[in-house]
């Protein structure tokens, strides 16, 4: 994919390019310097001084502007100002030849490897061409010795090429540096899953199960308590699916609409009710999505079980003060009696309060039906007991 | 009175359901095992218990292959109830547990009065496997093979090894084999992604 890999280039030049930019200007201050100076020892041609006034502008241009060091016009318009040099100058051994050496450097670390081969061959038979029909004497190259000549030649061809395969190695040992850390990350999500799995959660059961047992045969001052040690343990269990989930998949990354649309349809079953999530949820702070996330699965979880509904709605909405997530069902509505056990309702709550949402459950009015509100304030607190 | 065996690799899980059984009047909690081959046997002989509450994720292998094996071994009158007792139990596991001859699955994150009465459902002979909608099946039933698929649905519709065999033309014993690996190929991966 030649364009990610051009993207990743591009980048890696952008990411820390600050000693590399330094030395480039630095190259092309002193190229143009030596060509002031020696055009100083010949009599004074002014066309020759602003010309080389180019050399300085365009190190200030390049070193501070990273768009116009990064678009191949600009490239091109500088190396044929170099060239205009060369050419004005008269000679192709001319001190312009260093300035134009150093506009070949920003395209051979931004181009694609292939790209960049094709410039290194390309430049030295420009040179050629330019020296043949440019100066001293048009139509012959009159080298004062061969060595000028292959220098000349050859130096264009090894900076490219240099350049271009320095890049593109660094760009290698850093995308592996990339991959081994991703891996690594992934490895340990694994572990730390697994270990949360394996023994934190197995424990949690344990003890649900325990408190659990109690109920029934604990004294009336003491039902509330079991019931909401009950509660809290089968939460715990349940937010550590969550942070498993997330370990495995991470809801952070994936906005909470895409996450409840895929539990939407892992949910829907054949002859059950449609379910549908309309909205988009802003991004929101992991742990309060996770919880979010939570609450809705769970009000999805209850209207199925007990709404005999056709249809759910999942809907997110932003408010003036925040978010409104609403999960509607068209069943039979909120039983008249409170039902003493409604622990997902309970739970529900304990979610809601934990990241300072606000929790209504009720009949919806003047149609059948169950509503689910929570408003999540805008800049929804840290949960409680969330230190990082 | 029903006898009930854990099998589960995580100690303070058996211990939580050793405590709670004893405490329920009518269940009796008749013993343990890690799960692994050592243990299992010994222990099922030992004790012939009327039910068998088995942890999906073994670390030595797969849980439902162990009740296909406990099923395979212990034959009526004596074999007995098979309740699969898995963190995550999702309706894919409806089509395995029913294929490894289980008689429920059930959550870990039940409350015990509600595992109470799933374990006397199931003795009494009720099977609590849940129903998967097709969607499911299908996709459960798209990781097989033709030739696997056939035998799953023979198996699912009440055919015994023997008739299964005769069907698709092959021995009794590879019909075993053959629903071991299909169970093998069947197992969710706990979301972990460590098996």
């Amino acid at each position: 994919m030649p364009h990610t890999r051009w993207e990743t280039r591009r980048r890696l030049i952008e990411g820390d390019a600050t000693p590399w930019l330094a030395l480039l200007v630095a190259a092309r201050v002193m190229a143009t310097g030596v060509a002031i100076g020696l055009i100083l020892l010949e009599p004074i041609d002014s066309a020759l001084l602003v010309l080389t006034a180019y050399g300085a502008i365009s190190a200030i241009v390049i070193a501070t502007m990273p768009r116009v060091r990064a678009s191949p016009l600009a490239w091109v318009l500088d190396t044929a100002f170099a060239l205009a040099c060369v050419l004005a100058s008269g000679d192709w051994r001319s001190p312009f030849y260093v300035l134009w050496l150093t506009t070949l450097a920003l395209p051979a670390v931004m181009l694609p490897l292939r790209q960049a081969v094709w410039l290194a061959i390309a430049a030295p038979v420009l040179y050629l061409s330019l020296g043949l029909f440019g100066g001293p004497a048009p139509g012959a190259l009159r080298p004062i010795t061969s060595e000028t000549l292959v220098i000349h030649l050859l130096l264009p061809a090894v900076l490219v090429a240099g350049l271009a395969y320095a890049t593109y190695a660094l760009q290698r040992v850093q995308e592996e540096r990339m991959r081994r850390e991703r891996l690594a990350i992934e490895a340990e999500r694994r572990r730390i899953a697994w270990e949360l799995h394996d023994s934190a959660k197995q424990r949690l059961h344990a003890a649900h199960l325990l408190v659990s047992s109690l109920h029934g045969r604990v004294g009336p001052e003491l039902v509330a308590a079991v019931e909401r040690a009950s509660v809290e343990l089968e939460s715990a269990a349940a937010d550590m699916d969550t942070s498993l989930a997330e370990l495995r998949s991470p809801l952070e990354g994936r906005p909470l609409h895409a996450a409840l649309e895929a539990r939407a349809r892992e949910l829907v079953t054949d002859g059950g009710p449609t379910i549908t999530v309309r909205g988009e949820a802003p991004t929101l702070p992991p742990l309060v999505a996770a919880h979010a996330y939570r609450i809705v699965s769970e009000a999805l979880t209850n209207a199925l079980r007990h709404a005999e509904a056709t249809a759910i709605e999942v809907t997110l909405e932003r408010t003036p003060s925040g978010l409104r997530i609403g999960v509607a069902d068209n069943g039979r509505g909120l039983p008249e009696t409170h039902r003493p056990h409604a622990t997902g309702i309970l739970a529900m709550q304990s979610r809601a309060e934990s990241i300072g949402a606000r929790l209504v459950v009720a009949s919806r009015d003047g149609q059948p039906g169950t509503r689910v509100l929570v408003d999540l304030p805008a800049g929804a607190p840290r949960p409680q007991g969330a230190t990082a | 009175m029903i006898r009930i065996a854990v099998i589960d690799d995580h100690p303070a899980l058996r211990a939580g359901l050793r405590t709670v059984i004893d405490a329920e009047p009518g269940l009796v909690f008749v013993g343990e095992s890690a799960g692994d081959e050592e243990s299992v046997w010994p222990l099922l002989r030992r004790t012939e218990p009327d039910l068998i509450l088995l942890d999906y994720h073994l670390p030595h292998g797969d849980g439902l292959q162990l009740c296909h094996r406990i099923k395979r071994q212990l034959p009526v009158p004596k074999a007995p109830k098979v309740l699969v007792y898995s963190a995550y139990a999702s309706p894919e596991l409806s089509l395995p547990a029913a294929l490894a001859g289980a008689d429920g699955v059930v959550d870990k994150g039940l409350a015990a009065r509600e595992l109470f009465e799933a374990i006397r459902l199931v003795h009494r002979g009720e099977r609590l496997l849940g129903d998967p909608s097709q969607t499911v099946v299908r996709s459960e039933l798209e990781r097989l093979e033709d030739r696997d698929r056939a035998l799953v649905g023979l198996l699912l519709n009440g055919a015994g090894d023997a008739e299964a065999a005769e069907a698709l033309q092959m021995e009794p014993s590879e019909v075993q084999h053959a629903t071991l690996r299909i169970l093998g190929t069947l197992r969710s991966q706990v979301p972990t992604g460590t098996g």
